[in-house]
């Protein structure tokens, strides 16, 4: 650190030098008023730590020894979710995720509940869009019984009839629930008003109606389906000896039979919506309206995926310092918080805008949100806005780094996408490669302000009256 | 820039007889942390671990809601004004540089404290001490920046409070568990106070506690110890000690009977909250409690879960937790009743298991599974230095030294079954319980529904 630290003060003369040489008093100039030193740039994996591995029946195995604190994580991803799902399924990767939990080989769900509990350690599983992800941590003493605990519960589900009326009757109780909570009600309806058709229109964890046709059955078909060894990854990181644990995860995976990856089912979705479309879920009592603008964004194997972080970084990506939260909330104070994201999937998932604002403020923050949107269009980030992308990008980077279970969890994630093993050794200087007119041609091909779904969740009679002459508008009940 | 809702995580627990037979030799990190005072009061806490390049920096003030006189949520208010802006740094200008680095930062108000976060990359740190001197030094407290962040704040207010049935539940049971202590105000205040607090009252405010005999700097992960010190000596050591902070002589006195309260809200889960008088943060109890809510609603095997989630089917989630403030504690419980199911079951049920923790011994396997879970979150809470930062921050301002990981341990492992029992029976009393019931207004229109917190917008 003193040697980076000489370097920038060092910088810093030169660059007063080339100006006028005022305010040279360099050991005691603001922090700020330096140029900043550069970000660490050392391995995303120190060496020798990292180990790859593959079973005879295609199960992939990546380790991450991590060694400082007595802990370990095990897990398994299998490369299938929701989103090979049709529509008429939806919910249903999630429904046998949550049965995997709740019985398996010689054990019922309550004795998986004690045998976690009695160990301390957690363990879960959950379809996401594009994955099923099995994952117990704990202490590393106990690794073969956590181990086992994972092997049951991927390999042997009970998909127990009782249980599986139970995971229903909470699953529709609790969908029942989010029809009252706004933030979820605002998610529901961006992705139907963006996605109508397709799978990407419904909830991840399904609809009372799909759910309602779900069954022990249904759910041990598809996990006959998904989890397969040959579309596996088991990974672990933490207190862990890799030669040792390969042996045990060949022990208990390696005799497990291949099966037939089923096909990944729903197409991409079209660009949509077409035109813009406007949604009232019409809320009386709420004081506060529950704003999101959304269209369709880019896979994330996309090429531009980015030049298109960096431009919402810029955009709205970026917490505090981002121009949607400059607009909304630190010139106007209209909002507490101001938020856009590219959802990453293997197909186009959404971009989305949201925000909240006091009910009669609805039209003026949606209209800057579209005007923001716009410009970023006409005036894409420029090369100073750029410069402060980048940092942020690789300084990020480097700061998830800290913990060996995200790196690990980001090499799970590369896998899952099929993209190239290296992408992290190669991010920085990826990074460092987008030029403005990279991200200005981000910007023209992936916003579209101008046909973008628009949901709002608040009192209709209210809002309605504010949106005149915005486009044709919907009321929905929830 | 959040008012926090939760003082302190619980599940600080214990440790080393664990560690000895499961891990060998894992030391305490925090047993090297280097405790410095500058002549003007400030403490600066420096953690120094090299492994990652990254580094946690934290500002504790040692002040909260409950300091606050006439203006509620003004401690919380003010935090925002941290962000607006000092004679050097414009509004969000803080937040711009550091984020332009990869760096995170925020801050929170609790009851008791209120802290400022900063985490980056190693070499962003010197930029981050001299960031947060500058706003401590020169902040600018104008008529345009308050007007701008109670908006803010309002906002807030409606996304945490006004809105959520949640919120609305916390509310309502912190103003019937407390009638005297400032705890009995929300943190982030109520509407009425937001909109009148002034810019002299924000800067009188200032003046008395964000001084450097009432703050605690925590440093923690990969930096040079020295630098970072002759840093803050050559800036935060500039401050001028201020005399001591007056805080708040009021007790709270004994409750005498059940209190309950009613909030209606447009909602299809109600949600049931209870609340018992418990002690202050730092009590010998405060372990055996820690156990207790760790069977009572840690994990799917433990007592609330399996009677009322699992076998009754009538709750989508009910667990309890005892909370500690510096100056009093709470024992909350918290279920989400099912649409399809009925609320007074609920209580009914969720009450024999108060009962039944009151009256029978827990299992010896129960309090080994309880202490276990205690144990694997205080390993859990030692991954990254942000968390380390924290642990050391709040140790000092709260008890003013940091509690080895070995005494903590030793304090949960000698909590037996009758201790367990024994907690139940003298907190968890029907006489100095309140129960808050958040439930839809009744479908006849037979009277107008009242404002439930006599805001209204």
């Amino acid at each position: 650190m003193k040697r980076a630290l000489t370097l920038c003060v060092v910088a810093y003369l030169a660059l007063s030098c080339a100006h006028d040489g005022s305010n040279a008093s360099s050991s005691t100039a603001p922090a700020w008023t330096l140029p900043p030193p550069p970000a660490p740039e050392g391995p995303v994996v120190p060496a020798g730590r990292l180990h790859r591995a593959a079973l005879d029946n295609g199960m992939q195995i990546l380790v991450l020894e991590d060694p400082r604190l007595p802990r370990v994580m095990l897990g398994i991803a299998f490369r299938r979710g929701e989103s090979s799902l049709s529509p008429q399924d939806a919910g249903l990767a999630s429904f046998m995720a949550d049965l995997m939990e709740r019985g398996a080989g010689d054990r019922d769900a309550l004795a998986i509940a004690q045998a976690t509990d009695r160990l301390g350690a957690t363990l879960s599983v959950a379809a996401s869009w594009d994955s099923l992800l099995a994952v117990t941590a704990g202490l590393s003493r106990d690794q073969d019984a956590l181990l086992d605990l994972l092997a049951d519960v991927v390999r042997r589900p009970r998909f127990d009839p009782a249980e599986a009326s139970r995971v229903k009757s909470e699953t529709l109780n609790a969908l029942e629930r989010a029809r009252n909570d706004p933030g979820t009600l605002t998610s529901w309806y961006t992705a139907k008003a963006v996605y109508q058709g397709h799978r990407f229109g419904l909830p991840l964890s399904g609809t009372p109606e799909t759910v309602a046709r779900f069954d022990a059955a249904r759910a041990r078909d598809l996990h006959a389906k998904i989890a397969l060894p040959n579309d596996a990854i088991f990974f672990a990181s933490g207190d862990v000896q890799a030669a040792a644990l390969i042996e045990q995860v060949s022990d208990r995976f390696g005799a497990w039979p291949q099966g037939t990856v089923f096909d990944l089912g729903a197409p991409p979705p079209a660009p949509a919506p077409a035109a813009r479309r406007i949604v009232i879920v019409d809320r009386p009592e709420q004081v506060q309206a529950r704003i999101s603008l959304s269209h369709d964004g880019i896979a994330r194997s996309s090429d531009d995926r980015i030049p298109v972080s960096l431009l919402n970084s810029v955009v709205g990506g970026s917490g505090f310092s981002s121009r949607l939260m400059e607009t909304l909330r630190t010139s106007a104070g209209l909002t507490y918080s101001v938020g856009s994201d590219f959802a990453l999937r293997r197909s186009p998932g959404p971009f989305v805008v949201s925000t909240f604002t006091v009910v009669p403020e609805t039209r003026k923050v949606v209209d800057l949100v579209i005007a923001e949107l716009e410009n970023a269009r006409t005036n894409p980030p420029a090369e100073d806005d750029l410069t402060w992308a980048r940092t942020l990008a690789i300084g990020n980077f480097a700061m998830g780094l800290e913990t060996s279970a995200a790196v690990l969890q980001s090499l799970v994630d590369l896998d899952i996408y099929g993209l190239p093993e290296d992408s992290l050794d190669t991010f920085r200087s990826r990074v460092r490669a987008v030029t403005p007119e990279d991200v200005a041609r981000a910007a023209h091909e992936h916003l579209h302000p101008d046909r973008a779904a628009i949901v709002i969740v608040g009192p209709a009679k209210e809002i309605e009256p504010q949106l005149e002459g915005l486009g044709p508008v919907e009321v929905v009940t929830p | 820039m959040q008012a926090a809702r939760r003082a302190a995580p619980i599940l600080l627990g214990a440790w080393v007889a664990l560690l000895a037979s499961a891990a060998g030799a894992l030391e305490d990190p925090a047993a090297r942390t280097r405790i410095t005072t500058l002549e003007n009061g400030l403490t600066v806490l420096t953690l120094v671990d090299e492994t990652t390049p990254v580094v946690s920096f934290q500002m504790w003030a040692h002040v909260g809601s409950r300091d606050e006189t006439r203006y509620t949520g003004l401690a919380h208010l003010f935090e925002h004004m941290m962000f607006a802006g000092s004679k050097n740094i414009g509004p969000e200008e803080h937040a711009r540089l550091i984020n332009a680095r990869g760096g995170e930062l925020n801050a929170y108000t609790s009851n008791d404290v209120t802290v400022y976060f900063n985490d980056v990359t190693t070499e962003s740190l010197p930029l981050v001490i001299d960031l947060e001197y500058e706003r401590v030094a020169n902040l600018n407290i104008s008529e345009e920046t308050l007007a701008r962040e109670r908006k803010v704040v309002l906002e807030e207010r409606r996304l945490r409070t006004e809105d959520s049935p949640m919120g609305r539940a916390y509310e309502s049971l912190f103003g019937l568990v407390w009638q005297a202590l400032p705890y009995r105000w929300p943190v982030i205040g109520w509407r009425s106070d937001i909109e009148k607090a002034t810019v002299d009252v924000s800067r009188a405010f200032f003046a008395q506690y964000y001084v450097p005999n009432n703050l605690v700097i925590a440093i923690a992960g990969a930096f040079d110890e020295e630098a970072a010190l002759a840093q803050i000596q050559r800036t935060f050591g500039t401050l001028p000690r201020a005399p001591a902070v007056p805080r708040s002589p009021t007790v709270e006195p004994e409750q005498q009977g059940e209190r309950r309260a009613t909030v209606h809200f447009d909602l299809r889960a109600p949600i049931l909250a209870a609340g018992w008088h418990a002690p202050a943060t730092g009590n010998p109890d405060g372990e055996a409690l820690d156990v207790l809510s760790t069977i009572l609603s840690a994990g799917r095997s433990s007592r609330l879960y399996r009677s009322l989630v699992y076998d009754a089917q009538q709750a989508l989630s009910a667990e309890g937790g005892y909370w500690e403030l510096e100056e009093a504690g709470i024992f909350l419980a918290f279920a989400s009743v099912r649409p399809d199911a009925s609320i007074d079951r609920v209580e009914e049920l969720f009450f024999a298991e108060i009962e039944r923790a009151k009256r029978e011994l827990p299992t010896a396997d129960e309090l080994d599974k309880a202490k276990r879970q205690l144990e694997v979150s205080l390993v859990d809470g030692l991954v990254t230095n942000h968390e380390l930062a924290d642990r050391i921050g709040r140790d000092y301002t709260t008890f003013g030294r940091i509690r080895p990981l070995e005494e903590r341990l030793a304090r949960i492992h000698a909590v037996t079954a009758e201790d367990v029992r024994r907690v139940a029976q003298t907190y968890l009393v029907k006489e100095r319980r309140s129960v808050v019931r958040v439930v839809p207004a009744p479908a006849a229109p037979a009277e107008p529904a009242a404002e439930p917190d006599g805001g209204g917008a």
